[in-house]
C-alpha cells in the first residue's frame, strides 16, 4: 500500500466513525419478536425501584428483556446529556429532575408523550405538571412524585419527655429543637439535622408563602433563613460549614440517633424500612406533616417528581413507550409502592397497602404526613431555570455561612438573577 | 509499509534528483515514526482544540445544529461576572501557589541534596504525596482543616490562637487553605526537577567561590541560583501552566465554595459546557484561558531569554 493509499482510508475510516455511531436506528413499530429493551438508570444496586419495576414489567411481557444501563448517581445528568448528545439509542431515558428533563425535551431530544399524559389514567397523577412543556406538550410520565415530611425519632422523644410533633410551625419547631439538644463532643443528639440543601430553607420558603424562586423578588426568604440560622446559632443543628466540608449524610445521622428530628423527603422512607431490616439501624421513627408557616391554611410541602422518556433516537421507541405507560400506571405505582417508594400515582388503594408494609408506622399522624394538601414544584422550570439554581445554591452557602447577612444574601441573588439570568 | 521503504529505488540515474529523493525518503520515514503517536494527538486533542477554537464564535446546546454568533460569547463574558470572579480567583491561586511551591520545592532539594544517612528515604517520602490521587489528598486535608474538629485547628487552640480560620468554611480562608495542599502535593515532584538541576551544577564553581572567600549565602546567590536557571525557568513554566489549569482539587475540596470564593476558570468552563449545555460560551472562555496562560508563558520566556543574554 503506497502512502497515498493509505492516507485516504486512513481518512475514509475517520470520516465513517462517527457516522457509524449514529446510524442503525431500526425502529420495531410492531414491536413483535423477542426485544431487549435498554434502560438508562442510575446506581441500580442502591435505588431498589428500578428492579422492582423491570420485574413486575417482564412478568407482564415475557417477550420484552429489560438491559439497564446503570450510571453513578452523582454522574447521571452529565453522562446522560453526553448520551443524548451523542445520538445514543437507549430505548427509555430515567429522568433525574425536572431541569434536566426541561433541557433535553426544549432540545428535541425526547419523543412526544403528550396522548398518554392527558388520557384518564395518567392526568392525576402527582408531579405530572412539572413535565408540561410549552404548547401543552408532554415529553415524560412521572412515575414517584416524592414530597417533604419530618422524621422523627421516637425513643429520643420519649427520653426527652416530649409529646411527638404533629402540626407544628416553625418557631415551634426552632424551639422544640432547642430543647430536644442535649449531650456535648462526640455523644451530642441534635434537635433536628438541616442538610446543606438550599431546598430547605428556600424551597420551602417558595411553598408556603407563594414567592416565586425565579425571582424578581427574593424578600420571601427571609423568615425561613431567619428560622435556620436561628437553629445553627442554638446549636439544634450541626453547623453548617461542618456538615458542608465533612459531606455529613442525613441518613446516618438519623439512623445513627445524632439528630432527633430530620425534614427531608418521603424517599428516605425506603431506605429505612430496607436498613432495618438489614439490620444496619433499629432506629424507632414516624413521620408528621412539614413545620408550616404561620398563617397558611392545611399542609403545604414540596417535592420533586421522577419520569421515565423515551428517547427520540430509541431503537424500540415503541416497547419503550409500553415500559413507560406500564411503569408510571397502576401497576407500575403498585410494584414500586411495596418497596416503600412513593409513586406519583398515589391513589387510596396503594397509600392504605403502603401503610401496611412491615416497618412503616401505623400512627395517624404518619398517615396524615402522607398525604398533604399541597405539593408545589421543588423548583419551577423555564429555561433559567439552571442559571439562577447556581446563583440561589452559591448564595446560600454564603449565608449559612455567615459570609453575608440574610438581607445582603438577598439583595445579592436579587442582583445576580437579575444581571446573570435574564 | 514495506512500499514506502522500497518506493526510491537507489539506482536512480542523475545526482541532484536522486540527492532531492533520498531527503524525501529520510523525511518520509522521519514521519512515518511519528505518525502513530501523531494521529493519536491529532485525533483526541489536535481536532477538540480546533473545534473549540471554531465553537467560541458559535452557540452550540451539543445537539442542535451550532449557530454562528461572532463575538457574542466574548461580549458575555466581559458581564459575566462568574467568569470574573473565577479569572480573579486563578489568579490568586496562581500567585500563591507558583511562588510557594518553588520555595519548597527549593528548600527541599537545598535540604536534601546532601550526604546525609537515609537521604533516600527522605527524598521518597517528600515525593510521595505527588503520586498519591488528588481526590484522597483532598478529602484528607478537608478533614485536616476542619474548623471544629479538625487537627489543625486544635493545634491553633493549643498553641493560644482564639480565633482559628475557619478554611474551607470560610470564604478568605477556603483559598489559602486549597493553595496550602497544592502546594504539600506538588512540592516533592518539583523537588526532584530541583535535585537534578543542582547535581548538574559542577563542583569547581563552589570551589573556586571558596577560594574567594564567599559564604555560604554568597555562593547560593552566585552560583546556586544561576546555575538552577534553566530548571527553574521549566519549573516556573511547568507550575504557571498547571496553576490556570486547576480543577480536580477544587472540586472536591470545596467545589467551588463557600459561595464563590474558589470558582476558577477550568471549573466554570465545566460548568457552562458540561453542565449548562453552552458550549460555544465554554470554548469561548477556554480559548481565553489559552490566550492567558499562552501570553503568560511567552512573557516568561522572553523574560528568560534577556537574562540568559547578560
Amino acid at each position: 500500500m503506497n502512502r497515498r493509499k493509505l492516507l485516504a482510508y486512513g481518512a475514509a475510516v475517520a470520516a465513517a466513525a462517527p457516522l457509524a455511531a449514529c446510524g442503525s436506528n431500526d425502529d420495531d413499530s410492531s414491536s413483535s419478536g423477542p426485544v431487549e429493551l435498554t434502560i438508562s438508570v442510575w446506581s441500580m444496586d442502591s435505588t431498589p425501584e428500578f428492579k422492582a419495576l423491570f420485574d413486575a414489567f417482564q412478568k407482564a411481557n415475557p417477550d420484552i428483556t429489560i438491559k439497564p444501563v446503570d450510571i453513578l448517581a452523582a454522574d447521571y445528568p452529565t453522562k446522560v446529556t453526553t448520551m443524548l448528545a451523542g445520538g445514543d439509542s437507549t430505548d427509555v431515558i430515567t429522568m433525574k429532575n425536572v431541569i434536566d428533563y426541561a433541557r433535553y425535551a426544549g432540545r428535541g431530544q425526547l419523543k412526544d408523550l403528550t396522548s398518554a399524559a392527558t388520557s384518564s389514567t395518567f392526568s392525576s397523577a402527582n408531579g405530572l405538571d412539572a413535565f408540561k412543556q410549552d404548547g401543552g406538550k408532554y415529553f415524560a410520565l412521572p412515575y414517584r412524585q416524592d414530597f417533604w415530611v419530618l422524621y422523627y425519632n421516637k425513643k429520643l422523644f420519649d427520653a426527652a419527655g416530649k409529646t411527638y410533633p404533629t402540626n407544628l410551625t416553625w418557631d415551634q419547631y426552632v424551639d422544640l429543637a432547642k430543647s430536644l439538644t442535649a449531650g456535648a463532643g462526640q455523644n451530642k443528639v441534635y434537635g433536628t439535622y438541616h442538610h446543606t440543601w438550599r431546598s430547605i430553607v428556600q424551597a420551602i420558603a417558595a411553598a408556603q408563602t407563594g414567592g416565586n424562586q425565579l425571582g424578581p423578588d427574593y424578600s420571601f426568604f427571609t423568615d425561613q433563613y431567619k428560622t435556620a440560622l436561628a437553629l445553627q446559632d442554638g446549636g439544634a443543628t450541626l453547623d453548617f460549614g461542618t456538615a458542608k466540608t465533612q459531606k455529613t449524610g442525613y441518613a446516618s445521622m438519623f439512623e445513627t440517633k445524632k439528630t432527633t428530628m430530620l425534614p427531608m423527603g418521603t424517599w428516605f422512607i425506603a431506605k429505612i424500612l430496607a436498613d432495618k431490616k438489614a439490620g444496619t439501624t433499629d432506629v424507632d421513627w414516624a413521620i408528621a406533616p412539614l413545620p408550616q408557616r404561620p398563617g397558611g391554611t392545611g399542609v403545604t410541602t414540596f417535592g420533586s417528581p421522577t419520569a421515565f422518556a423515551v428517547n427520540k433516537n430509541a431503537k424500540h421507541s415503541a416497547a419503550a413507550q409500553k415500559f413507560v405507560e406500564f411503569a408510571c400506571g397502576p401497576e407500575g405505582a403498585k410494584a414500586i409502592a411495596a418497596i416503600g417508594v412513593v409513586p406519583a400515582l398515589l391513589t387510596e388503594d396503594i397509600r392504605t397497602s403502603y401503610f401496611a408494609l412491615a416497618g412503616m408506622p401505623t400512627d395517624e399522624t404518619s398517615k396524615k404526613a402522607f398525604n398533604p394538601d399541597k405539593i408545589n414544584l421543588e423548583m419551577p422550570v423555564s429555561d433559567k431555570t439552571s442559571k439562577i439554581d447556581t446563583i440561589l445554591n452559591e448564595e446560600h452557602d454564603l449565608i449559612m455561612t455567615k459570609a453575608k447577612s440574610i438581607d445582603g444574601g438577598i439583595a445579592e441573588i436579587t442582583s445576580r438573577v437579575k444581571n446573570e439570568a435574564s | 509499509m514495506a512500499d514506502v521503504l522500497t518506493a526510491a529505488p537507489p539506482t536512480a540515474a542523475s545526482s541532484p534528483p536522486r540527492r532531492f529523493s533520498r531527503r524525501w525518503r529520510n523525511t518520509l520515514i522521519g514521519w512515518s515514526f511519528i505518525l502513530p503517536n501523531f494521529l493519536g494527538f491529532a485525533v483526541l486533542t489536535l481536532v477538540p482544540v480546533i473545534a473549540a477554537f471554531v465553537l467560541s464564535f458559535m452557540d452550540w446546546d451539543s445537539y442542535n445544529a451550532p449557530e454562528w454568533i461572532g463575538l457574542k460569547n466574548f461580549q458575555r463574558m466581559l458581564h459575566d461576572e462568574s467568569t470574573k470572579v473565577a479569572l480573579k480567583n486563578t489568579a490568586y491561586y496562581a500567585l500563591g501557589h507558583v511562588p510557594l511551591t518553588v520555595l519548597a520545592a527549593l528548600g527541599l532539594a537545598l535540604l536534601l541534596n546532601r550526604k546525609i544517612a537515609g537521604v533516600g528515604f527522605f527524598r521518597a517520602a517528600a515525593f510521595f504525596p505527588y503520586i498519591t490521587s488528588m481526590v484522597a489528598v483532598a478529602v484528607v486535608w478537608n478533614m485536616l482543616f476542619n474548623p471544629e474538629f479538625g487537627p489543625i485547628n486544635q493545634f491553633l487552640h493549643f498553641i493560644g490562637v482564639d480565633n482559628a480560620p475557619g478554611w474551607t468554611t470560610s470564604t478568605s480562608w477556603a483559598m489559602p487553605a486549597v493553595i496550602v495542599t497544592s502546594v504539600w502535593r506538588d512540592m516533592g515532584y518539583y523537588m526532584i526537577l530541583f535535585l537534578a538541576g543542582l547535581q548538574a551544577i559542577p563542583t569547581e564553581h563552589y570551589e573556586a567561590a571558596k577560594m574567594d572567600g564567599a559564604n555560604n549565602w554568597q555562593r547560593f546567590r552566585h552560583v546556586t541560583l544561576p546555575g538552577l536557571r534553566p530548571v527553574t525557568f521549566l519549573v516556573l513554566i511547568l507550575l504557571t501552566v498547571q496553576s490556570f489549569k486547576v480543577f480536580d482539587l477544587i472540586v472536591v475540596m470545596t467545589d467551588g465554595g463557600p459561595g464563590r470564593a474558589t470558582l476558577v476558570l477550568s471549573q466554570q468552563i465545566y460548568r457552562q459546557g458540561i453542565v449548562e449545555g453552552e458550549f460555544g460560551y465554554a470554548s469561548a472562555i477556554s480559548l481565553v484561558l489559552f490566550l492567558l496562560v499562552l501570553v503568560l508563558t511567552l512573557t516568561q520566556f522572553w523574560f528568560n531569554n534577556r537574562r540568559e543574554r547578560k
